[in-house]
């Protein structure tokens, strides 16, 4: 009971914390730059230079120290050896560019990162589609969502046991295998199958994020604008056109930001391939590779940190694509 | 308390009483442990804890992490390191005491194991490491063991089928052999374990480098002096692949070896028909069993027999978990001491899952016959070395030596899995 | 029109199925988790999930008396006893495992000397001239069969474990604060990203894609030592502010989304009415932007719910600060391997984020509908 009086208090104040301060400091400011008098003109153009400063404060306060710091820190960390004694400059950069580990995480993380949020977004989309035509949608919509509230190691264990292999003939345990064998198929050791294997992997974080992606585009189609879609079944459009090419061409913009999410949502997947293989079987990922180098056996900062780095960097692109799209949005 | 103070006579109580005699200035303090140990293990843990508790007046507490190793390193680069730490590994324990984490034992410690433990030396070399000085320093205590060259077996399927638990390396060759000849499997062997997979199949390679050849090589090849891919390595794993790699003689087929998980592989032995006959599991295996199997009836173990030629006596790969001292807090050090009394390995003794080369104790406080052999098994050692994977550097020992495994069984040869390993162990710093 | 209602409802067919499809493709997975949760281990490990429902055959022994337990009848020493548990059926039976269904109920056999005869209703027999010598019981090996067996057993455990009532409060303290903090934060900063015009905004906008993939990994250790040498050391404090600087960057991603997505002539009219923007703020953005706020707290809780790795860094992991994923991974044990246990705690730690996503579902529609319509 105490924790909970605890918890609220902590609300209360944290919430009244940050209400003071935006408040009091836009108060403040407008009490020193008074947009009235002899020089509002001037005051209002200055307090407007200030004000989105006050709003930002406190998030960029978090996110210099939660975030930015941490990353200025592995930037350092990586130019050390592994217990940061010894300055050793790119030396852990040139250990990756050949470590052969190193190569095969980027290739696995390129192919993740090419068929993960495509398919994700693509499931995400039918169902989408699907279930809002459909009386019992609502309901259906949550079985669907219900991976999203599993904990990714909870759904590591769930695949487990639909890969898990007992020796062919015998009553097979694993869905996977059972299936297989009753279509007349030898039971397989799915998650040491090179290189498919990388594949059962994926489609647990499809299954996990298809969900999300529903949500999002089930609520972008409905605000598709009716008379568009009338218009074209009056011209006498088939189903698969009016899908395809009304509605997909005007949510696109939506369908990015899905895209965009899930992709960094696989570039820090690291629990999946943790509990369900721990990248042995050629199935290492950067996420993954990075966690080993830092925390496993003898840690070595030096090159954990590295592989962060690289880690972030992959998300360039997107971060361009971004600054891009908010200038389009302010012209 | 399990068992009351002075009640029960097999159990040493003297020295708790001189303990207590000795740390009677403690009282009020309180002293944090950081281990590994959760659920069962946990609790029985903290079955010993009490009677420190009440010898010193200290205040105990305990908690147990499954990311142990990751914790341990978080906390105690972050400054808030536990009073003391449990290590499943001598590894990681050697790497925080190079970097100054760990704070050195009084050196009468390391004379103490060397005297009191069963092949103390072995013992006393696995917790000495370089200090941040460069000079060499005990800092950590080993409590509680595993012994790992066990081979387990249902008696009395055996007994039907009219085989002999074997002698020698020789007898369980044959002796495989003959199983697979009579058209059954003679071998579940199981690499899995989620995130450390492979980590089974590393006993195996240990098993047979120490019964092909001298403990110095053993040493020498957890040092890297040694190479992984020096024939005598070579040829240890190769031992390995004639029990693993050989369709006939693993249940389920060479495929299945990599993915079934350690935990569950002993089941084949239950099965009826039994599905395989014969499993190499470290003493702790027994948790897996079939609910309700009765260890010493229903299952029974064998020491994994050395050649036959008995050059090279009976050696024993064995491990254990190491308590070391973080902080300047005065109630650590005296729970070390606390744990190099007789009594605080009885009470565990008595319970479950504890073996100790301590050789003070009462050997009649083990719970039973089958454990007490076990004991009898490190007892006897003429040479005990330690997992092999445990003493080398994290990224091979719990890393390249795991994954190269997979490897092998996957397909690879020896070689190229020796080759491997030993190129991931010239990229270390 | 005729023409199109035919298609129409063909077309119903197929889409109704389809989605069927789906979603039973999608609940597949969870529904054999569910299942599991009610079975004990060994039962898991024997036979697949979706063959619990009919009743199946399984084959085990079952350890007659020894010596002890023998009795005198007449000129015959005699064990017997009962093979078979509640609801079981016996089907064949045998003295070894290689063949363990060898005999029919109701046959005899020879064992060393003794004669043995399980009946049908699975009692057993067996006697023998001399005395019985034996330290441990003959093993009878029986295949029976056995209706489905379901327990609750795992639930039991599991709710009734040490610890697991002040767990639950441990959690519900971590995770409210945690969800509602950086919410109002990120409003703010939303903000002022989506309507101020200030020189850097697409660059800090950028900054924020950018910091969603710093991984966790490389913060903690900078973060508990900068929480170590403030003095906030570990505790509630601490797990506060990094669960907030975490969920951080993705409530100010998708609520600038949302905001940048609403009508542009509100705010401009009320600015030109001369309301200060801490006013609009107020006022206007924050009313409409209610479901927005609303489907990032679902996406918050449950993120901050199902951590297990924050917790034990910036709060510890004694009894008494444990969260609820704690206590359940504790149940497991050491060595893993209780999926028993684990099957049952996914489904236990999943009720209440179900219940706040139920709660929330429709916000979390409206939430992310606009500012997903205009394409962020």
């Amino acid at each position: 009971m105490e924790l909970l009086l605890l918890a609220v208090g902590t609300i209360a104040v944290g919430v009244l914390g940050c209400m003071a301060w935006f408040w009091g400091s836009n108060y403040v400011l407008d009490a020193i730059l008074p947009p009235r008098g002899p020089n509002a003109g001037d005051n209002i153009r200055r307090a407007g230079m200030i004000r989105p400063w006050l709003f930002l404060g406190p998030a960029i306060l978090f996110l210099g120290v939660y975030l930015v710091y941490p990353v200025l820190n592995s930037i350092w960390l990586s130019l050390f050896n592994g217990s940061s004694t010894q300055f050793v400059g790119g030396d852990n950069y040139a250990w990756l560019a050949q470590d052969a580990k190193f190569r095969e995480s980027m290739i696995n993380n390129f192919f993740w990162l090419l068929i993960v949020p495509a398919l994700a977004t693509l499931f995400g989309l039918i169902a989408a589609q699907l279930t809002d035509r459909i009386r019992w949608g609502n309901f259906g919509k949550s079985l669907i969502f219900m991976p999203m509230a599993i904990s990714f190691v909870g759904a590591g264990v769930i695949w487990k046991f639909i890969y898990e292999y007992r020796e062919p003939g015998t009553e097979q345990i694993g869905l996977l295998n059972a299936i297989w064998q009753s279509l007349g198929g030898t039971a397989q050791t799915w998650l040491t199958l090179q290189p498919w294997n990388n594949f059962f992997l994926m489609i647990v974080l499809v299954w996990i994020q298809t969900g999300f992606a529903m949500v999002i585009l089930s609520a972008a189609l409905r605000g598709i604008p009716e008379e568009t879609i009338e218009a074209a079944v009056l011209d006498g459009a088939t189903p698969w056109q009016i899908f395809f090419k009304i509605k997909v061409p005007q949510i696109l913009g939506t369908i990015a930001v899905v895209w965009t999410t899930i992709t960094i949502t696989v570039l820090k997947v690291f629990d999946i391939v943790f509990v369900m293989t721990n990248g042995q079987w050629g199935t290492q990922v950067l996420a993954n590779l990075m966690y080993d180098w830092m925390f496993r056996g003898t840690p070595d900062y030096g090159r954990g940190s590295a592989i962060a780095i690289v880690l972030m960097i992959l998300v360039l692109p997107i971060m361009i694509w971004n600054i891009r799209n908010v200038r389009k949005e302010m012209r | 308390m399990k068992f009351p103070v002075g009640e029960d006579t097999t159990f040493n109580w003297d020295s708790l009483e001189a303990f207590k005699a000795a740390h009677g200035d403690l009282a009020g303090q309180e002293v944090t442990v950081l281990g590994p140990w959760l659920g069962g293990d946990k609790d029985l843990f903290e079955s010993v804890i009490p009677y420190f508790e009440e010898a010193t007046g200290v205040d105990v507490k305990y908690s147990g992490s499954d990311s142990f190793e990751q914790q341990i390193v978080i906390d105690a680069e972050a400054g808030s390191p536990p009073d003391v730490a449990i290590f499943p590994q001598p590894g990681l324990a050697a790497g925080l005491a190079a970097k100054g984490q760990l704070k050195p034992l009084p050196d009468e410690v390391g004379t103490w194991i060397t005297e009191n433990y069963a092949a103390g030396d072995s013992w006393a070399k696995l917790v000495t490491y370089k200090g941040p000085d460069g000079a060499d320093h005990v800092y950590a205590f080993p409590y509680k063991a595993d012994v790992k060259s066990l081979v387990w077996y249902v008696p009395e399927n055996l007994e039907d089928a009219g085989y002999e638990v074997p002698e020698t390396l020789e007898d369980l060759k044959a002796l495989t052999e003959q199983i697979a000849a009579d058209g059954e499997k003679p071998w579940c062997v199981g690499l899995g374990s989620g995130g450390a997979t492979g980590w089974p199949a590393t006993d195996w390679v240990e098993d047979m480098m120490l019964r092909n050849n001298p403990p110095e090589d053993y040493d020498a090849w957890t040092t890297n002096e040694l190479k992984f891919n020096d024939p005598k390595v070579v040829k240890a794993i190769d031992d390995f692949g004639w029990f693993a790699k050989n369709e006939d003689f693993v249940a389920g087929g060479v495929g299945s070896v990599a993915a079934t998980d350690f935990r569950d592989s002993p089941k084949g032995l239950f099965a009826s028909p039994p599905a395989c006959y014969l499993h190499h599991a470290a003493s702790f295996i027994t948790t897996f069993f079939p609910e309700g199997t009765i260890v010493g009836e229903d299952a029974d173990f064998f020491y994994m027999p050395a050649p036959a030629d008995g050059a090279l006596g009976q050696p024993v790969v064995g491990g254990g978990t190491l308590f070391s001292v973080l902080t300047d807090n005065p109630a650590g050090p005296a729970f070390i001491e606390f744990l190099q009394t007789p009594i605080a390995h009885e009470i565990w003794m008595a319970q479950q899952g504890f073996l100790t080369p301590h050789k003070g104790v009462n050997p009649e406080a083990y719970q039973d016959e089958t454990v007490k052999r076990m004991g009898d098994v490190l007892l006897n050692a003429t040479t005990f070395r330690f997992d092999g994977s445990d003493l080398m550097p994290g990224a091979i020992g719990a890393g390249a030596f795991w994954t190269g495994m997979v490897d092998f069984v996957g397909g690879k040869s020896a070689q190229e899995a020796g080759d491997a390993i030993q190129a991931t162990w010239d990229a270390l710093n | 029109m005729e023409g199109m209602a035919g298609r129409k409802s063909t077309l119903t067919w197929v889409v109704n199925l389809a989605a069927l499809f789906l979603v039973v493709l999608w609940t597949i997975p969870t529904a054999g988790l569910f299942v599991s949760s009610f079975r004990d281990r060994d039962q898991i490990a024997a036979t697949g999930w979706w063959k619990s429902l009919t009743s199946s055959q399984q084959t085990a022994f079952v350890r007659t008396g020894n010596a002890d337990d023998q009795r005198q009848d007449g000129a015959l020493y005699v064990l017997d006893g009962n093979v078979l548990t509640e609801g079981q059926e016996l089907v064949a039976w045998g003295t070894s495992a290689r063949d363990p269904g060898a005999y029919q109920p109701g046959e005899s056999a020879d064992v060393d000397g003794a004669t043995l005869t399980v009946a049908e209703d699975g009692a057993y027999r067996m006697e023998s001239a001399t005395p019985f010598e034996m330290r441990r019981g003959e093993r009878i090996f029986v295949t029976t069969s056995s209706p489905p067996k379901f327990t609750l057993g795992n639930y039991t455990r599991v709710l009734t474990a040490e610890g697991i009532g002040r767990a639950f409060m441990n959690t519900l303290t971590v995770t409210i604060p945690a969800t509602v903090i950086p919410i109002l934060i990120a409003a703010f900063a939303a903000y002022a990203l989506a309507w101020m015009e200030f020189p850097g905004r697409a660059l800090l906008t950028a900054a924020v894609v950018g910091l969603l993939v710093v991984p966790l990994q490389v913060a903690l250790i900078p973060l508990l030592r900068l929480h170590n040498d403030l003095n906030i050391g570990k505790g509630y404090l601490g797990i506060w502010l990094a669960h907030t600087g975490f969920g951080l960057p993705l409530a100010i991603y998708l609520l600038r989304n949302y905001m940048a997505g609403l009508p542009r002539e509100v705010i401009e009219s009320a600015r030109v009415d001369g309301a200060t923007e801490f006013q609009i703020f107020r006022k206007i953005i924050l009313p409409l932007s209610f479901p927005a706020l609303a489907s990032f707290a679902i996406f918050q809780f449950l993120w901050v719910w199902n951590d297990l790795l924050v917790a034990t860094v910036f709060l510890g992991n004694r009894p008494e600060q444990l969260v609820m994923t704690g206590v359940l991974r504790e149940l497991m044990g050491s060595k893993g391997g209780e999926w028993e246990i684990l099957a049952t705690s996914a489904f236990i730690s999943i009720a209440v984020p179900l219940l706040v996503f139920f709660a929330m579902q429709k916000y979390l529609v409206r939430g992310l509908l606009a500012g997903s319509v205009k394409g962020g």
